[in-house]
């Protein structure tokens, strides 16, 4: 049987190409976290001293090319292969599709550029306002101009999915979305309706101001926006791994998915919960009253709701894939899991430290317990496990399953790829711990170095210099884990085609069917527009007050441009 | 990577993820004994605390 | 739908988790008493700091028997006033406001956290039972100088205190 590179060519040009920007930025991102793990512990720092900017450059680079353009290339890849294979059916129009493609990597180019303009004095540019930008902070004009080409670009992929599934809709009269595409589909939703508040910042705020067309802002309300925005983007880096989780790791166990139904409920959840929380980064801010944090944090503690389903149930999938291979007891079936298959063991891994990552994100969502660790170490030790665990680790996993189907080649040094994931696992075992404990006695993040000359730090047990050390030996860990996950795919893509009439050659791209599948739902749970409607109104009720009240501040008054370029700051 | 090795195939109505209810029992242990250690942390041990 | 017996338990389960969390979090708000920063410091406009009867003349002032306020300017990159000395056992409200970008005032290894966000004022009241001295930092990146932004709060002792305030007259 033909695989996915053999029926669609043109899809798979473009799943191989989107991998591969996403995996350029991967590597690049995690250069610049090693050289952030050896500057703050104060191993090696070769990029300049306390009065260069450079770490902050560094931090930039490696915020928003892991977060935004690894995950979001990647997502754009999974989500075109998930459509067409499930759909069986080609993206409808060619050249919309060169037009995101397109647009979304010319987007990258222009902000990686405005990032890495910081590096060199001789250059009239620079971005270093982390991945939250900030006002009054602001970036060369490029940095958004590029993030704004990007995510349109990214709207335009998501139009290009739904049309494909309304084509597909006009010849299947009646029946269900079938389910990777539902999940598509409402991750869009959830991203149409996120987006709105980052793009309401950058156009209005933040360009008319770097362009000097205002002279001020209010920063509380373009935070404000930001985070709008801010929370729903880690559920859209998480739902690609959902889809991963639901739909290929059962059948990698040796087992089906336990139930579609509640796998739809959890992704209209997301649809629902992940835009009104945004205010749940915000729990220290002044100017925002205390009954609408508390109103977000409700929101906030409801959205656990879907990804604790979601561990029954992906847990009970795999669970039936033990049981299919013969394990038996309370824990003894895990051990008859594939643990040698990377793809396997790599979301398996990734899985367990997301729950791991689920504790340090129940605590930053406890509005005042979250008053300890806000802005600490600890917060990179909880999204090292989420996005730099549960997502990455995820992602490579995945590519192992899916890169002989896009390249119609075997994958290549398997020894590599299987010791890959658990390089991977150990290493952020001992980086985010010690990140985790760091923060626990008011080591701070997002700081080019944090010893201090007026007092000492007091950890409840162990050492800074242990800690340090722990977070250096991780990041190496990582950093070599990355790399060998980057071998594995150079390796394989350089190999040499398997026919296309296969035999014993055959690769495997199957997924079986769910053991409950959608005819035990209701239908209504396909009714996108309703549950679209009610996505917006739950926004407007948790949104329209603090807004008004942030806004009625004055929208363009409150600071005035302050430029991150090195000449006005040594002025 | 076809590396499955299916013993018997288990339909859905005989199936029950016991182990899953065992592992995610143990998880929501561990979620409560955690946030309350976090919370004495937090509230109950001396030092300078915030009240408003 | 449906639903396996041990999911339907599991889904009791997530949900008594999540009640216990919101109730443990609104149990400290309303029983112990612990508020968030929110918008009850008001407002000032960045251009108006340096002329504010308060934020002019950053200071610590004592307003009642145990009570002392602090008003503060978070600058690039110190803090002011600095050191804060105040003596144990008294309840300190912070004032806080930033006159070019956003930073953090956490004094380390406390909960004692807020974020100080140019036009607000971000008030928090702060008991210091115990004499000692507290290292504070700026927690949120500010521009290159911020890993130098760090400060103090010194409690004195009661008799250290009074001798102090009497080597004052």
């Amino acid at each position: 049987m033909a695989t996915f590179i053999d029926r669609y060519p043109f899809e798979a040009k473009v799943v191989r190409y989107t991998f591969a920007v996403s995996f350029l930025f991967l590597a690049l991102g995690a250069i610049g976290g090693m050289i952030q793990a050896l500057h703050r512990t104060g191993y090696l720092r070769f990029i300049g001293d306390i009065t260069d900017g450079s770490y902050y450059t560094v931090l930039t680079s490696h915020g928003v090319f892991l977060v935004i353009f690894f995950t979001v290339f990647f997502l754009v890849g999974i989500f075109t292969w998930a459509v067409t294979k499930e759909l069986d059916r080609e993206l409808g129009n060619p050249r919309l599709t060169k037009y995101w493609v397109t647009s979304m990597t010319v987007g990258a180019i222009l902000t990686s550029v405005a990032i890495i303009g910081g590096f060199s004095d001789s250059v009239p540019m620079s971005a270093d306002v982390l991945f939250t930008f900030y006002a009054p902070m602001g970036a060369h004009v490029l940095f958004y101009l590029g993030l704004t080409i990007f995510i349109t670009g990214s709207w335009v992929a998501g139009y290009d999915w739904f049309k494909t599934w309304w084509d597909w809709k006009k010849e299947n009269e009646g029946k269900r979305i079938p389910l990777m595409t539902f999940m598509v589909l409402t991750t869009m939703l959830m991203w149409y309706l996120g987006t709105i508040g980052v793009a309401v910042e950058v156009l209005f705020f933040l360009i008319p101001f770097s362009l000097g067309l205002v002279s001020e802002v209010n920063p509380l309300l373009t935070r404000t926006l930001f985070w709008f925005f801010g929370h729903m983007v880690v559920y859209f880096w998480l739902m690609p791994v959902y889809l991963l989780w639901y739909n290929v790791l059962p059948k990698l166990a040796g087992g089906r998915l336990f139930s579609d139904p509640l796998a739809r409920v959890v992704f209209i959840l997301f649809l629902l919960l992940s835009v009104p929380v945004g205010i749940h980064h915000q729990y220290v801010d002044p100017g925002i009253p205390e009954g609408f944090k508390f109103m977000m944090m409700t929101n906030t503690m409801f959205l656990l709701l879907p990804s604790l389903l979601t561990a029954f149930t992906v847990v009970a999938s795999i669970e039936h894939g033990a049981r299919q291979r013969g394990g038996t007891g309370y824990f003894g079936w895990l051990r008859t899991l594939p643990w040698g298959n990377p793809a396997f063991s790599g979301m398996a891994l990734a899985g367990l430290m997301f729950a791991a990552g689920g504790f340090s994100g129940m605590i930053n969502a406890g509005m005042n317990i979250n008053y300890l660790v806000h802005n600490t170490f600890w917060v990179p030790g909880h999204f090292h496990l989420t996005v730099g665990t549960a997502v990455a680790l995820t992602f490579m996993a995945g590519t192992y399953w899916l890169l002989p189907q896009i390249t119609g080649k075997r994958l290549a040094a398997k020894k590599a790829a299987a010791v890959q994931p658990f390089l991977w696992f150990v290493g952020m075992t001992f980086m985010s711990n010690a990140m985790h404990r760091a923060g626990l006695f008011g080591m701070p993040r997002r700081t080019s170095e944090p010893q201090y000359e007026g007092f000492d730090y007091e950890p409840a047990f162990g050492t800074v210099a242990e800690i340090d050390a722990q977070v250096v030996g991780g990041g190496i860990l990582l950093t070599l884990s990355t790399f060998l996950f980057l071998y594995v795919v150079v390796r394989t893509w350089m190999g040499t085609r398997v026919s296309a009439d296969g035999g014993d050659e055959i690769i495997d791209d199957e997924i079986p069917p769910a053991l409950s599948g959608p005819e035990d739902s209701p239908r209504v749970l396909d009714n996108l527009k309703l549950w679209t409607a009610i996505a917006i109104l739950l926004v407007i009720l948790a949104y329209a007050l603090p807004i008004a009240h942030i806004a009625s501040q004055g929208l363009y008054e409150g600071s005035e441009y302050f430029p991150m370029l090195l000449e006005v700051l040594t002025a | 990577m076809g590396t499955e090795s299916r013993e018997r195939r288990i339909d859905h109505d005989e199936f029950d993820p016991i182990g899953t209810l065992a592992l995610i029992g143990l998880y929501f242990v561990i979620l409560v004994v955690m946030w309350v250690l976090m919370w004495q942390v937090e509230f109950l041990d001396g030092g300078p605390t915030v009240v408003g | 739908m449906e639903i396996h017996k041990y999911e339907k338990a599991w889904l009791v389960g997530a949900l008594v988790l999540i009640v216990f969390f919101i109730s443990t979090v609104a149990y400290v708000t309303a029983v112990t008493g612990v508020d968030m920063v929110d918008e009850s410091g008001g407002t000032i406009h960045p251009d108006d700091v340096s002329d504010d009867e308060r934020f002019g003349d950053p200071r610590v002032e004592q307003v009642g028997e145990n009570e002392f306020e602090v008003y503060m300017v978070a600058l690039q990159f110190i803090f002011r006033p600095d050191p804060v000395e105040v003596p144990e056992g008294s309840e300190v409200t912070f004032y806080i406001t930033s006159d070019n970008v956003v930073h953090g005032y956490q004094i380390v290894g406390t909960n004692v956290n807020t974020m100080v966000i140019p036009g607000q004022i971000a008030e928090i009241t702060v008991e210091f039972d115990e004499a000692g001295e507290y290292g504070v930092l700026c927690n949120e990146y500010c521009g290159i100088g911020h890993a130098d932004m760090e400060g103090k709060v010194i409690v004195h002792p009661e008799d250290e205190w009074e001798e102090m305030q009497g080597g004052d007259d």
